[in-house]
């Protein structure tokens, strides 16, 4: 039973092809749908599953198949704004702080203490408010909300690597401070945060599916998972699918980011080294021994 | 051409501040000057402020006071002028050959990186260039794809030496680049060292706390004692015969392979431990230790004189045909 886990756990595919699939369906969207899910059709509402309409309908006879997988592209792409512009925040203003020190940095982290001790979706609601509701409004509320996480991260990561001697190996070469950061400094960070942003994507697409569930977020009648079930909420008793299917769809991709993250981590952690890798290096160890052994045949010939 | 010395440190004082309001005098004082080509090693005990002295030589310590001048030419004031090409005229080793190199980059990569800064010509030139530094240091081409973490001590220091050296330098300062190899090993890289000076020309200057393999292979040596020079001199005749008792007492320790001399050798054990720096000694820093002391030592600082073995040292009771004998 353990081994079995283990060898899953060892298949980085199996816990990516959730979110392979999820990306896949966003992108290709416009050709998977069967119906414009804004599309109402009031001689078919509330239908169960059928070959016309594979998920069923709403009350307002929309097709549901069409709706989730139109949900899926919308929170792929606000997902993906949001997340590419909180990191490009983040780790700009995370690395300047660490890089520079001093009163800059003592500054900086008070701003991203400040932000860090109020909840994200607090931020975002209270943004909102000011912005008022729409699209872009929450893609702004949540990047401002998303981004000081990434930025303590940023700094931690670049104070740890100034303090290592190969940084000073660097300038005792003649290496500018942008080279130190772009070429030594940056790769650690990134490669911190990106495997954070990855277990983090599920909680965004949560805080989406939540503000629109909000009515602060997507405006009706684009498909959006939170809209779906805030739609399908007061037809729970007869018509539970309204509910369960976003739902589940939303758990599905909240859950695969999670197991994502969590695989990207496990791959830092060090690993004993076998099978392909080992055989490498015990060839390459042999070829040397080899030229070094030929080498003092020569020397010993000549 | 009047030729100007690779290396004058003039005056030289690094302090560092400490949280208490005081401050650490790792390097108090210090007049140093290095001829080109010499073979140049600092010892000391550890706190003494080699290390210090090594880093502020190269730039990777600011000075409190004082100065270095590099091929007669103010260090401070090149670094900010033109980086690049003081990094093309001097290049530091340092103690760590494993902490030196960033543990993402391969052995290729990791020499690349002097010549890239640099913008040293084409992908071809620089390939070639990073086999001729693979043959100055006598290591095959299989490490080129293998991470440092994966080599042995002997071939990382040989890899960060290959890489002090891509930039053609002509003044190599070495922290004790020896103090993280076995003994064996270190025997090897001496060697290395020594091959390399002769070939190149360089300047060599090592930070040492092995004294036989600085009576092997430098021409001239310091001692340092708490942030001063105590002794120098051409590095034969001090050792033979120290002027200076504290330069006595840490040749003492080092051992003889001559079982005649080994045999009869005696220690000299200083008493105590050597004095904080923060609050260094009035007159001769190390007249709380030195076994013969008098009043003089305790108020006024001596100046380097001559001394016997044809160098300079630093204590009262040294000169030119005179040295005091501690025993």
């Amino acid at each position: 039973m353990t081994s079995k886990l283990k060898q899953i756990k060892d298949w980085p595919w199996l816990v990516l092809s959730p979110v392979v699939i999820f990306v896949l369906i966003g992108i290709f969207a416009p050709w998977i749908m069967q119906y414009n899910p804004a599309a109402q059709n009031y001689d078919a509402t509330l239908q169960g599953p059928s070959w016309q309409h594979w998920f069923g309908t709403d009350y307002l006879g929309r097709d549901i198949f069409s709706r989730i997988v139109g949900g899926a592209r919308i929170s792929l792409v606000a997902m993906a704004i949001v997340l590419v512009a909180a990191l490009a925040i983040g780790v700009t203003i995370g690395s300047f702080a660490g890089y520079v020190g001093g009163r800059v940095e003592l500054v900086l982290i008070s701003v991203i203490d400040i932000a860090l001790a109020l909840p994200s979706l607090v931020i975002a609601l209270a943004l909102i408010g000011i912005l008022g509701t729409g699209y872009w409004s929450m893609i702004t509320a949540l990047t401002l909300a998303w981004w000081a996480n990434y930025a303590r991260m940023s700094r931690a990561v670049v104070t740890a690597e100034l303090q290592q001697p190969y940084i000073e190996a660097a300038r005792v070469m003649g290496a500018s401070h942008i080279w130190i950061f772009v070429r030594h400094i940056l790769p650690h960070v990134l490669g911190l945060v990106v495997v954070y942003a990855s277990a983090d994507a599920g909680a965004l697409v949560l805080a989406i599916a939540t503000l629109s569930f909000l009515g602060l977020g997507v405006a009706p009648p684009t498909p959006e998972w939170g809209q779906m079930l805030v739609d399908g909420m007061s037809y729970i008793e007869e018509y539970p699918r309204l509910v369960i299917l976003p739902g589940m769809a939303l758990t599905l991709v909240v859950v695969s980011f999670n197991l994502l993250g969590e695989a990207f981590a496990l791959q830092k952690v060090p690993r004993p080294v076998r099978g392909g890798l080992l055989r490498k290096r015990r060839r390459a160890r042999a070829e040397e021994e080899q030229a070094r052994q030929a080498a003092e045949r020569k020397a010993a010939s000549a | 051409m009047s030729e100007k010395p690779a290396i004058e440190v003039k005056d030289l004082k690094v302090h560092f501040a400490t949280r208490a309001g005081t401050s650490v005098r790792a390097v108090d004082g210090i007049d140093l000057v290095i001829p080109n080509g010499s073979f140049h090693g600092i010892v000391g005990e550890s706190g003494c402020g080699k290390t210090t002295l090594a880093r502020t030589i190269v730039g990777l310590q600011k000075e409190t006071a004082g100065q270095v001048v590099i091929g007669g030419r103010d260090r401070a004031e090149w670094m900010k002028s033109d980086r690049k090409s003081f990094s093309r005229k001097v290049q530091f080793v340092f103690q760590d050959p494993l902490g030196s190199m960033s543990r993402r980059q391969n052995i290729y990569q990791t020499l690349e990186e002097p010549l890239l800064i640099h913008g040293f010509g084409s992908a071809e030139k620089r390939r070639n260039r990073i086999q001729e530094l693979l043959d100055l240091v006598a290591l095959s081409s299989t490490v080129l794809d293998r991470l440092p973490r994966s080599l042995s001590g002997g071939q990382r220091q040989r890899v960060s030496i290959a890489r002090a050296l891509a930039l053609n330098p002509s003044i190599l300062v070495c922290d004790e680049p020896l103090s993280a190899l076995d003994v064996s090993i270190r025997a090897q890289i001496v060697n290395l060292f020594t091959s390399l000076q002769k070939r190149l020309g360089l300047t060599i200057v090592i930070v040492a706390h092995d004294l036989a393999v600085v009576r092997e292979v430098c021409s001239d040596v310091t001692v340092m004692y708490l942030g001063r020079v105590a002794e120098e001199g051409i590095t034969r005749p001090l050792f033979r015969e120290p002027a200076h008792p504290y330069s006595q007492a840490l040749l003492s320790a080092v051992p003889s392979a001559n079982p005649l001399i080994e045999t009869t050798r005696k220690r000299i054990i200083l008493p105590g431990d050597p004095p904080s720096p923060s609050n260094p000694p009035s007159g001769c820093r190390f007249h709380t230790r030195c076994p013969v002391a008098f009043e003089k030592c305790g108020a006024e600082v001596p100046s380097l004189r001559e001394a016997p073995h044809g160098g300079k040292a630093a204590c009262h009771l040294a000169t030119s045909n005179k040295r005091p004998i501690v025993d």
